[in-house]
Order: C-alpha cells, then structure tokens, then sequence
C-alpha cells in the first residue's frame, strides 16, 4: 500500500534566505553524503573498490555506512537494473528522505548497456527514479566514481530550493507499467512510446 | 585436457520414452538431478522441435560421472514431468515452461498451483528463449545515442556499412530505432 505523504516544504521564507545562509546549508549538505549502494552487478564492485583505502570517497565526504535507505541521502545504482527489481528500486527511493540524489553508475544502470536488447533489461534506470549524475563506463573505474560524486557536490553547492521544484522530481514508473509493444499489422494499435523528459544535468 | 563438457556422454531418447529411460539411468545411479532446459530447434529440417535437455550426475564418491539425455520434443506436445522423481525439477520444468512454452504433463511440486512462471516478472506476455521471440526494446524506446559508427551525425561521411541486427531484433518496420 502506498501513502501519499504531502512533500515536506522548507516554506517562502527560505527563498528569501540570505546567500551566506543558503551557502552554509549547501556546504553542509554536499560533504556529508550519506551514500547508499544499490549494487545489482558487477559495478558493485567497482563502488566497494571506490569506498576502500586507495580510493576512499570517505575523504570526499560520502559515508557508505547508511543503515538502510530511510537513512541515506544518496543512492548509487550499480549494475543491471531488470523490469523484476524495478520495482524494489522504486520502492527503496521513495523511502528515503528528501533531499536525495541519484547517480547512475555504468553502461547498464544508464542506459540498459550491452542488455538494449534484452526481453529482462530495464532500459537505464532514469525510467523509474531521476537520475542527476551518470558515470559512463563499463565498469566505470573509481576514479569516475570519484568524479560523478564531484560533479553531484558541485551541482549541491549551486543548489537553491526554489531552483528546483521537488514535485516535478516524480515521475511514474511508467517504464514498468507499459503494455508490451505489439507487432505491426496484426490488427494492433501501435503503443505511442511518452516522449522522455529533458535531463537535467548529464555529466 | 579436454572439459568436463567434451567427457559427459549423451543420450538420445524418444518422447514416449522419456521418463522409462530416466528411470532407468537412476537405477543405474544417476540419481543425482542437476538441471533441465531446452533448445529451440524449430528451425531444423528434419523432426522441428525443442531438445528438453537433462544433465545428472551420479555422485558415487571417488568416482562421480554425469550423463546427458536429450530428447526431440514437436512444438505444442507435453513433456511428462519429472517432479514425481525429483521434487527439484520443479524449478527447472517451471524455467523451461516459461521460456520455453512448453507444458509439462503431471507436473505437481506440492503446492497445488499447478504450472506457472518462476523468474519473469509479473504481466510478461511472450516466451522469450524461443528463436520466434522478438526482441522489441528498440521499437519501443529510441536508443540514446548511436549504434553504429558515423549515425550520431559528429562525422561528416556517413558510413557505408552493411547494418548488422542482433538476432532477435526487428526490422525497422516495427518503428522508430
């Protein structure tokens, strides 16, 4: 059962904020990332590779250690997204608080990667929860990891609540929902395919 | 060295005798299940059908072998099941039923509910291992970016080479790619 919870709201005074206040905000919001990984292939690997002492995207700020999703600030998807784990995708955004943020890591959680063609692969995980970085690669290593987490910190620094309203960061599963695409000429309708929102930050 | 694959010898049966001969090879000691699947073979020219595969092992120790059996199977004709002799097969007849289409006749893995999907998720319509099974992801969304070199427009020439489907991918009348 879903619960339509109303948006929590900061309220019109913070629009007014003075640009010392909204800067403290925001600089305390993008070094303490607390990241969550929904690794689902072998980009998993490269986001534990990421988190471990060579790497170490702790120094950065993002913190692998979020107890579950209701605790986290950030979700890295890694791996093969399929229409059977969309769902719980869906499902495990939705529980974490606002603000949240998304970065798509490797070919598959992109775009659907080498699997287009799958009858299993959702086709890039922006189908079902917006996305605002994606780290190309397959795998990406953990330097590009490091970099798609500079690129989310900068886009944090530069943020304003009013800039962006979080109503229009839902979208529906629709992705999930839609009826199989029939053959032509067999007496079907042709399933008009919904034209994909602009992104707004691809990095 | 030659693999595992190249020793495991395989037998052929016919369909009426498919669970005598299974019997038969567990009394001899392949009593060990291992997995179950088919091969779409429609396409042959002779005796169109599916191979239902089955791989046991006999897993005496010191001296464990396994064994193959295949058998050419009509499209639309039931395979009797094997859940009366293993329940595990269950997971395997269910796999095959739905990637497959093909039924299985006695099928029973102790639920009551009968022959359904295992792995798709819920509302999926079609078979999808089947050689007839038409991959449609690029009809019904537009592949971000190019496929092939000189389609994305960043070269001047446009590239004179012969387009290569992957199996299972329509032909552009099916729409937009």
């Amino acid at each position: 059962m879903t619960v339509d919870l109303p948006t929590p709201r900061v309220g019109p005074l913070q629009d007014a904020a003075p640009k010392p206040m909204r800067l403290v905000l925001n600089w305390g919001r993008r070094y303490s990332l607390w990241v969550f990984n929904f690794g689902l292939a072998c980009c998993a690997i490269e986001f534990i590779a990421a988190s471990m002492a060579r790497h170490d995207f702790i120094r950065l700020g993002v913190i692998p250690f979020a107890p579950g999703p209701r605790q986290a600030d950030l979700m890295v998807v890694s791996g093969t997204v399929t229409d059977k784990m969309a769902p719980a995708v869906r499902r495990l955004y939705d529980q974490m608080p606002e603000p949240k943020y998304v970065i798509s890591f490797g070919a598959c959680s992109n775009s659907g990667g080498p699997y287009w063609d799958s009858y299993a692969v959702t086709k890039g995980v922006d189908q079902l929860i917006p996305v605002d970085v994606y780290v190309p690669g397959c795998p990406p290593r953990p330097e590009a990891l490091l970099h798609g987490i500079l690129r989310l910190q900068d886009k944090i620094a530069a943020e304003q609540l009013s800039t962006r309203s979080y109503a229009d960061r839902r979208r529906l599963a629709g992705a999930v929902t839609r009826p199989a695409v029939q053959e032509p000429g067999a007496g079907a309708t042709r399933v008009p395919v919904a034209p994909v929102a602009p992104r707004e930050a691809r990095s | 060295m030659t693999s595992a694959t190249e020793q495991t010898p395989l037998r052929d049966c016919e369909l009426d005798g498919w669970v005598e001969t299974v019997q038969e090879l567990r009394g001899e000691g392949f009593d060990y299940f291992d997995w179950l699947t088919a091969v779409d073979e429609t396409d042959r020219e002779e005796s169109p059908g599916f191979d239902v595969v089955l791989h046991l092992y006999d897993m005496t120790p010191g001296a464990v072998r396994g064994t193959l059996l295949r058998c050419r199977v009509p499209e639309g004709t039931p395979v009797p099941s094997l859940t009366s002799l293993w329940c595990g097969a269950a997971w395997h007849e269910r796999e095959t039923h739905e990637m497959f289409g093909i039924e299985f006749s006695g099928f029973d893995d102790g639920t009551g509910l009968g022959m359904r999907p295992l792995l798709l998720p819920d509302g999926f319509v079609g078979t999808p291992l089947r050689k007839s099974f038409v991959l449609a992801a690029r009809a019904s969304k537009p592949w971000p970016g190019a496929k092939d070199p000189g389609e994305s427009g960043d070269t001047p020439r446009r590239a004179g080479r012969r387009k290569n489907l992957p199996p299972g991918v329509p032909d552009p009348s099916w729409g937009p790619r």
